[in-house]
């Protein structure tokens, strides 16, 4: 269930009302099967994924720690995701599971069952590293296979045409499960924390389970660690007016975020980035602003509508955006954008190799290797990999290179804070471009068009506007809650100007509601 | 406590509950029939007593007019129907209202109702048929013309956008939301995003249909709907035995070489089929053939200027005088 769809209104509505009638143990039960029914209104069948995430991370944690369930509980555990596909076979046949998917889900439990039983006969000291392993592997593998295994195999037979060979490989019909990135991070997230001590083992499966699949945040992040969101399932929450009431707002802006501003920027994002346009100077600065307050809109509104149902429930999501666009070099961009997954980066990836502490060499390899990495995190596909390396290269540049006197965290004067910040909106819009072509060409397509200003093509001039009038509130909202750079932090005005404010803002949402795009990050 | 923690939800649900209430009680006729896109037959007539007042409702934007329910007693009654061209640029410099002054001045009593609308096609203009029978009409001037159907069809889906009671349609019901919505629709999106784009995306049903428009046969099932409405509407006026006059626009079109020429896109054909008692036609392109230059008569292909629309009033009144038309018809 997407939260635009017409159904998560009542779905929110029905459930918060039950969730908090509820004593806490059957909250949680009611807490997993809701966040269980939401993802399942995908697909039923990547539920079977979900399981296994929780299964396999919350057995290896538990033998991180040296603990073990009873044989039973823990066969009964592993043979799960497994059950849960041959029952849909069974019972619902248009869930298409036929045997090859049941053989390998099989073949997979069984795979898991000798790894985990290896591991526990390991020495007691290389345990831990064992489940670490176990986890590491299990879970990257189902993401890998999921995500990337097309990719994988199309560039390498394009490699070896380049050498003259031909090989013919098969090219499997594979579904990318909604989610799956974000939540087998969380998932690791919590593993690596167990095994490095900085976050406490989950003994409770329920509760480990819906830490894993917490659906405001599960198929779009923001990603959470174990250790702020597992204390708060612990808690037996009360309700409380406040966190309604903030909720709500976060839900309002969220909403028109993703639907006033994402959806209509998307109109022009996707004529100039769609390979068929003929682009000019105009549409390509066009199509590069409106898709960076496409995605902009679309993942903070995401968040916000998260962040805003988690509150109604009680729970604190972490804090996501942090006005991306007034940064002044990429440090700062990447300490404000998509906060939880440039943290996990820079915690589960960046430090363990080394960080900054080594040499210039070594620092530029941990950087490089690192957003190479999160450019791939983002998608199967050669652009994203090359966003992520142009955003390395931008921190390199600043961090040794020609722009180094830009990366002062002190500015003297105001006019080299603002040159600052434009330098980097331009830098942070042309790598949106190569984010958002569909193939590297098209996006050398885009960039001469930069320097193509007598180019004939559509007129441009009215889809400014368009642009600009969409914008223009976002920007307003941002004015207003400058102070604590979040769009949701309304509480600071009088009350009065919230109430006009609300209003405004839900006549705008409704008014394009017309559009129904999906969430952009869906798709990672 | 909660009272004053939602006081400003409270204020933003007052907001909008009191802005719909004003517009459901002090403007209720821009309320009636405003999201039906001329797929309302009362929308536009108001009727007071005895007298009706054409307004601007429901999509339907008519010159401002008001005539009595019964005709006047001695007086020739003619309601015209069709689209931006019968319409013109006013009522008075309209065929229309040309026709009405050239009526008088032979020293008929005459009375030229002008119901044509921008962008009315076939199944829109036989709405407002259905509607003004009951107005005793003596003749009906239908002005034929096949490029409205695009806009007959977007304008249908648009109607139905939001109808039913399904979840999603529930905000729709409210007359602010849906008219935001519909500003957005209009003045926005139709105004500053290309045409290019909207074909892309297909915003919406409606967008679909302009894409769709682009289809040959797509075009040719319009025509074919064109041809059968207005067979319908015709027959629908013979049955009340109210004789009517059919007239069939043409377009300019620049020549190749020569000159420029005028094309009725085979209407003259149907024109032909349906002509018979009580059904006249006039032409415009007889009415201007053998004129130069034509854009002293052509705004731009298919608009009139007013000396264009000059010359097919009296080419109409010619006809009306020739059939002995009088008071009582």
């Amino acid at each position: 269930m997407s939260f635009i769809s017409w159904q998560f209104p009542f779905f929110l509505l029905g459930f918060v009302l039950l969730y908090w009638r509820l004593p806490h143990r059957p909250r949680l039960w009611f807490l997993l099967l809701g966040s269980y029914t939401f993802y399942g209104f995908w697909d039923v069948r990547f539920l079977a994924l979900v399981f296994t995430t929780t299964v396999v991370d919350y057995l290896c944690a538990l033998g991180i720690v040296g603990e073990k369930c009873r044989p039973v509980q823990w066969l009964a555990l592993v043979f799960l995701p497994f059950s849960w596909l041959a029952a849909m076979a069974l019972m619902v046949p248009a869930a298409g599971i036929d045997q090859k998917v049941l053989y390998t889900a099989l073949a997979a439990t069984v795979l898991f069952l000798v790894g985990y039983g290896l591991v526990w006969r390991l020495p007691e000291a290389a345990r831990p590293r064992g489940f670490l392993l176990l986890s590491l592997g299990f879970c990257l593998a189902i993401l890998g296979f999921f995500k990337y295994f097309n990719f994988f195999l199309s560039s390498a037979a394009a490699a070896l045409a380049g050498l003259g060979l031909s090989p013919d490989w098969p090219t499997l019909y594979i579904i990318l499960p909604v989610g799956i990135s974000f939540y087998t991070f969380q998932s690791l997230g919590y593993v690596i924390d167990v095994y490095r001590g900085q976050g406490p083992v989950c003994r409770d499966l329920l509760v480990f389970a819906v830490f894993d699949a917490y659906f405001p945040q599960m198929v779009a992040g923001p990603i959470e660690r174990g250790r702020t969101l597992i204390p708060q399932l612990i808690t037996d929450l009360k309700f409380q007016a406040a966190d309604l009431h903030e909720g709500l707002i976060r839900i309002l802006v969220g909403f028109f975020k993703k639907v006033f501003v994402a959806d209509n920027c998307a109109l022009l994002a996707n004529y100039v980035f769609d390979p068929g346009t003929s682009l000019n100077a105009p549409w390509a600065l066009l199509g590069g602003v409106a898709f960076a307050f496409q995605i902009y809109g679309d993942f903070s509104g995401y968040t916000d509508i998260a962040r805003g149902t988690a509150k109604l429930l009680g729970v604190e999501l972490v804090h996501n955006f942090h006005f991306p666009y007034f940064a002044r070099n990429p440090s700062d961009f990447w300490s404000r954008w998509h906060i939880s997954l440039s943290t996990w980066f820079r915690d589960y990836v960046y430090i363990p190799l080394g960080g900054n502490r080594g040499t210039d060499w070594q620092t530029t390899r941990n950087l490089l290797f690192t957003m190479l990495l999160a450019g791939l995190w983002h998608g199967a596909a050669w652009t994203f990999v090359i966003w992520g390396a142009y955003h390395g290269f931008l921190l390199l540049l600043y961090r040794f290179g020609p722009f180094t006197w830009l990366n002062r965290k002190e500015y003297n004067s105001l006019g080299l804070g603002l040159l600052a910040g434009v330098i980097m909106t331009v830098l942070t819009v042309v790598g949106w471009a190569i984010f958002r072509s569909p193939t590297l060409g098209h996006f050398w397509t885009w960039l001469t068009a930069l320097g193509a200003w007598g180019t004939r093509t559509l007129p441009w001039h009215s889809s400014f506007w368009w642009l600009a009038i969409h914008v223009a509130p976002l920007l307003l909202l941002q004015g207003l809650t400058w102070r604590r750079a979040d769009e949701t932090k309304l509480l600071d005005l009088p009350w009065v100007a919230r109430g006009v404010i609300y209003a405004l803002l839900f006549i705008l949402v409704v008014s394009s509601t017309a559009q129904d795009q999906e969430f952009i990050y869906f798709q990672f | 406590m909660i009272r004053r923690l939602f006081a400003d939800f409270l204020l933003a649900l007052c907001l909008l509950l009191v802005a719909e209430l004003a517009v459901r009680l002090f403007l209720p006729h821009d309320v009636s029939g405003r999201f039906s896109y001329g797929y309302d037959r009362e929308a536009g007539f108001v009727e007071s007593g005895e007298v009706v007042r054409l307004v601007r409702a429901g999509g339907r934007r008519f010159h401002p007019q008001t005539f009595s329910r019964r005709r006047p007693p001695d007086t020739l009654r003619i309601m015209v129907i069709g689209d931006s061209v019968p319409r013109g640029p006013s009522l008075a410099a309209a065929y229309p209202g040309q026709l009405q002054e050239l009526l008088a001045a032979a020293g008929m009593k005459v009375e030229v109702i002008n119901l044509a609308i921008p962008g009315f096609g076939a199944r829109r203009s036989r709405l407002v048929v259905e509607k003004i029978l009951q107005y005793e009409p003596s003749l009906i001037i239908l002005h034929l013309n096949d490029s409205n159907e695009y806009e007959d069809e977007r304008e249908y889906r648009r109607s139905r956008e939001f109808q039913g009671w399904h979840p999603r349609h529930w905000l729709m019901k409210s007359f602010i939301l849906a008219r935001a919505y519909e500003i957005k629709t209009e003045k926005l999106q139709w105004r500053l995003l290309p045409e290019t784009i909207r074909q892309q995306q297909l915003l919406n049903d409606a967008d679909a249909e302009l894409a769709a428009s682009l289809d040959e046969a797509q075009q040719r099932r319009w025509q074919q709907r064109f041809w059968e409405t207005t067979r319908e509407t015709v027959a629908l006026i013979r049955e009340r035995s109210i004789p009517v006059i059919l007239v069939i626009q043409a377009s300019r079109q620049a020549g190749d070489q020569g000159p420029e020429r005028l094309d009725d896109h085979g209407l003259g054909a149907l024109a032909q089929s349906l002509q018979g008692p009580g059904v006249q036609v006039v032409s415009m392109g007889q009415v201007f053939s053998g004129l130069n230059p034509l854009r002293q008569y052509f705004a731009d292909s298919a608009h009139l200027t007013p000396t264009g629309h000059r010359r097919l009033a009296a080419a109409l009144a010619a006809v009306i005088r020739g059939r002995g038309q009088g008071a009582g018809h």
